[in-house]
């Protein structure tokens, strides 16, 4: 049976033969292929989360196998309808991947040759003490051992004896080892939030080119994704990145000068609003079941027809973004604005270029935090709507700034501070969204075909009935937002941003 | 989870050979199953290679829950785990009829381990004794060997007769005929016999008289392992299914 100590190993490819060659003492080690050599893909989401966290999902012939770090190889059929996890039959593979998010799907990360072999160690009366599963993965430019380890109860030292054999061999524990870069040497792997390193006393000058660069990779990797449409995920973290770029430019006051800021925020900008549509459209589409139980069945049919106009609405909006990704000009202004932050030669200094990070960063969050401050204590239960919109907008800044400039201060100390701030961000968030599905509803009311024939009828029935819970949903939210901002604008709390970026320069 | 015995107060009618397959028919569905061998032959352990057990003597069985743990030894095959006998078993009696409580120790002793199995089977030696009481007590289904014999049909009224004089389920018993020779008019005979005089307690499977049977002290491995598809694998998955049915629809 399982047991909490069999663990999952990763080798260089060469330790194969020398582990043959192990003389396993008073136990007989029997190695038996299992199956023939096949050809094999590496299946993960876009962001890794599989490799990150110490698995491997393998597609080989018709069989998905998921290697875990415990080592257990879990295996089921690779039939599906789709690349989602919940595209899958229900089985062990599907079980185990149940934490992964449901937006984002599974793609082939490479390919390759494996071979696997079950290594075997019995006793003098032939019983079988320890077993070892061993998959020889080789890819393009790498290739690794790993090693799955499953003893037996009652037999410690057979199992000891087996990890100590494979750790003397060069193995790893899967979670002390980066099975990416030894499968895939050399390529890089995506990471959304891009770590940048800022030195305390590093210009401010430097630090925004670094941020700006780092996103315009980052928004870069995505856009084979959304052109090939995998998951709505890659135009999500696009523009995320982009609007990162956007909030440097306009947070980081005095950096640039002031012609080339306007022009670099014009022309981000425009970068965004280009997938604005298509975004809108995917928060729609991904809210259909959350509309379907709100409203009562009556209602469904005009929700069938509003989805099936949403989702050709998305179809029309993607080919057009897609074809604008792959248009020249669009490769030419990016690779423009790639060039001009790695270069940095045509950039140009403003008055503040030349402040040192921390100082420059207390003083913008400080600032950014007042007025956080200053609308949070104002707010009651009769404060207007546009005041919250306003809040949210200034969390969002500030959560931004901490964020950026987070390591040039002590981790700790920002995390602790950033977690609150999340939690009132995630209330603001959903009243937000109450408020924005509720005009966007309301604009397509008014561009409704007048003509009996055309079921407008029954479709305004549904949105008028769709508006009207999100309204309700959107005055309970607010109940919940007076609460969050109790809890941020806390003494204790103002204390510590006061002392971490007022006091500290 | 449920503790499965397989008894019968009659010497080599087939409890082990029964027990070992059960046992690994029950793992190889999915259940997490502990075999637990109460005979101090050990012969359950010989069948599937596990030596018996050294420090596990009959006073540790009852008494110290580590060591009963530690004892346990996984079998070759996923969901098996073995817990061997050890030659101090054979005190088993006396040391339990010194102790207080002694017909519920067993229920006591598989309490610490149950949480880790879905089925305990229990492979006994064939006595009346106060170990079988424990076993009556604690198992929630006992299947009895029965060889269609004149002998053992005495044997099995015995069995009834102890389990109304103790006040103990009848129903918990469940008969099947064991080591059947289709050519015994003899056989045919007790069967319809026992059959219709205890209609419930006999379940409908037979176990055939078989070489492949025999065959297991040899190969050391369940028949249902060396021989998957001979005539006594296949009896023994039914026998498994059924026993399953009658655990489950309690
Ligand atoms: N169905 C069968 N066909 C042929 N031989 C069998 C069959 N069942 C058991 N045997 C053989 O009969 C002998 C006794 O069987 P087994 O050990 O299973 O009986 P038991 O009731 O456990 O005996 P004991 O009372 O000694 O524990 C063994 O040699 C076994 O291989
Ligand atoms: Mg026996």
């Amino acid at each position: 049976m399982t047991h909490s100590n069999d663990a999952s190993y990763s080798l260089p490819l060469a330790a194969a033969e020398g582990l043959a060659q192990e003389d396993f003492g008073k136990f007989t080690a029997t190695w038996m292929p299992e199956g023939d050599d096949s050809d094999l893909t590496v299946l993960d989401c876009f962001d890794l989360p599989l490799l990150r966290s110490g698995r491997l999902l393998l597609e080989i012939r018709n069989t998905l196998d998921l290697l875990t770090a415990d080592g257990q190889i879990l295996t089921q059929t690779a039939q599906r309808g789709g690349n989602f996890v919940t595209d899958l039959p229900d089985g062990p593979v599907k079980r185990a991947l149940g934490d992964l998010s449901v937006l984002r799907s599974l793609l082939p990360v490479g390919t390759g040759k494996i071979r696997r072999e079950t290594l075997t160690l019995r006793d003098d009366e032939d019983k079988v003490q320890c077993r070892a599963q061993l998959r020889q993965l080789i890819t393009a430019d790498g290739g690794a051992l790993l090693v799955f380890v499953q003893g037996l109860r009652g037999y410690e030292k057979a199992r000891a004896l087996m990890h100590s054999k494979i750790e003397a061999a060069g193995g790893k524990t899967f979670d002390d080892d980066d099975l990416f870069a030894r499968l895939f040497p050399g390529r890089v792997a995506y990471q959304a939030k891009p770590e940048i390193v800022i030195a305390s006393d590093e210009a401010a000058f430097d630090i925004a080119n670094d941020i700006i660069a780092a996103h315009i990779l980052v928004a870069r990797a995505n856009e084979p994704g959304i052109i090939a449409d995998h998951d709505t995920e890659f135009l999500h973290d696009y523009r995320i990145a982009l609007r990162k770029i956007r909030s440097v430019l306009s947070l980081f006051k005095g950096i640039y000068e002031p012609d080339q800021t306007e022009d670099l925020k014009a022309r981000f900008s425009s970068l965004m609003a280009a997938t604005g549509r298509l975004r809108d459209l995917d928060v729609y589409l991904m809210e259909k079941q959350k509309y379907y139980a709100l409203l009562p069945v009556a209602l469904h049919g005009g929700l069938d027809m509003l989805f099936n106009r949403l989702s050709a609405d998305r179809k029309e909006e993607h080919a057009k973004l897609a074809a604008r990704l792959r248009s020249k000009s669009y490769a030419k202004e990016i690779e423009k604005l790639e060039r001009l932050f790695t270069r940095r030669k045509k950039l140009s200094r403003g008055p503040k270029a030349d402040l040192s990070a921390h100082g420059y960063a207390s003083t913008l969050i400080w600032k950014r935090y007042d007025k956080v401050h200053k609308i949070a204590a104002e707010i009651g239960p009769n404060t207007d709507d546009t005041e919250i919109h306003a809040l949210r907008i200034h969390c969002k800044k500030l959560r931004y700034l901490m964020e950026f400039f987070a390591p040039a201060f002590p981790q700790s100390q920002v995390k602790s501070l950033i977690k609150p701030l999340r939690h009132l961000q995630d209330t603001l968030g959903l009243f937000n969204d109450y408020a924005i599905q509720q005009v966007s509803l309301a604009a397509i009311l008014h561009q409704l075909d007048e003509r009996p024939e055309s079921g407008a009828l029954e479709l305004a029935q549904s949105i008028g009935a769709l508006v009207a819970m999100l309204h309700r949903l959107q005055i309970e939210e607010r109940a919940k937002v007076m609460d969050g901002v109790a809890r941020f604008d806390r003494a204790e709390t103002r204390q510590r941003f006061r002392s971490l970026f007022r006091e500290g320069h | 989870m449920k503790i499965i015995a397989c008894y019968s107060n009659k010497g080599g009618v087939g409890k082990t050979a029964t027990s070992v397959n059960l046992a690994y028919a029950f793992a190889a569905a999915g259940k997490r199953t502990l075999l637990c061998d109460l005979d101090p032959q050990g012969a359950s352990g010989f069948y599937f290679r596990v030596k018996p057990s050294k420090k596990l003597t009959e006073a540790a069985f009852f008494k110290d829950v580590e060591r009963l743990t530690k004892a346990i030894r996984g079998s070759d095959y996923s969901n098996l785990d073995i817990l061997p006998a050890n030659l101090g078993f054979r005190e088993f009696d006396v040391f339990l009829s010194r102790m207080r409580n002694s017909r519920s120790r067993l229920k006591k002793a598989l309490k610490a381990i149950r949480a880790d199995y879905d089925v305990i089977l229990l492979d006994c030696p064939p006595n009346i004794s106060v170990l079988s009481e424990n076993v009556f007590r604690t198992a929630d289904a006992i299947v009895v060997p029965v060889i269609p014999t004149t002998l053992s049909e005495r044997t099995f009224e015995q069995l009834v007769d102890f389990f109304l004089a103790h006040d103990l389920p009848v129903k918990k018993l469940h008969g099947f005929f064991s080591m059947v020779q289709g050519v015994k008019a003899l056989h045919g005979a007790t069967i319809a016999e026992m059959q219709s005089r205890y209609p419930k307690r006999f379940m409908k499977t037979q176990i055939p008289f078989a070489s492949d049977i025999e065959r297991m002290g040899v190969l050391r491995a369940p028949v249902m392992v060396t021989a998957p598809t001979s005539a006594a694998s296949k009896a023994y998955e039914a026998l498994y299914l059924e026993t399953a049915q009658r655990v489950e629809g309690e």
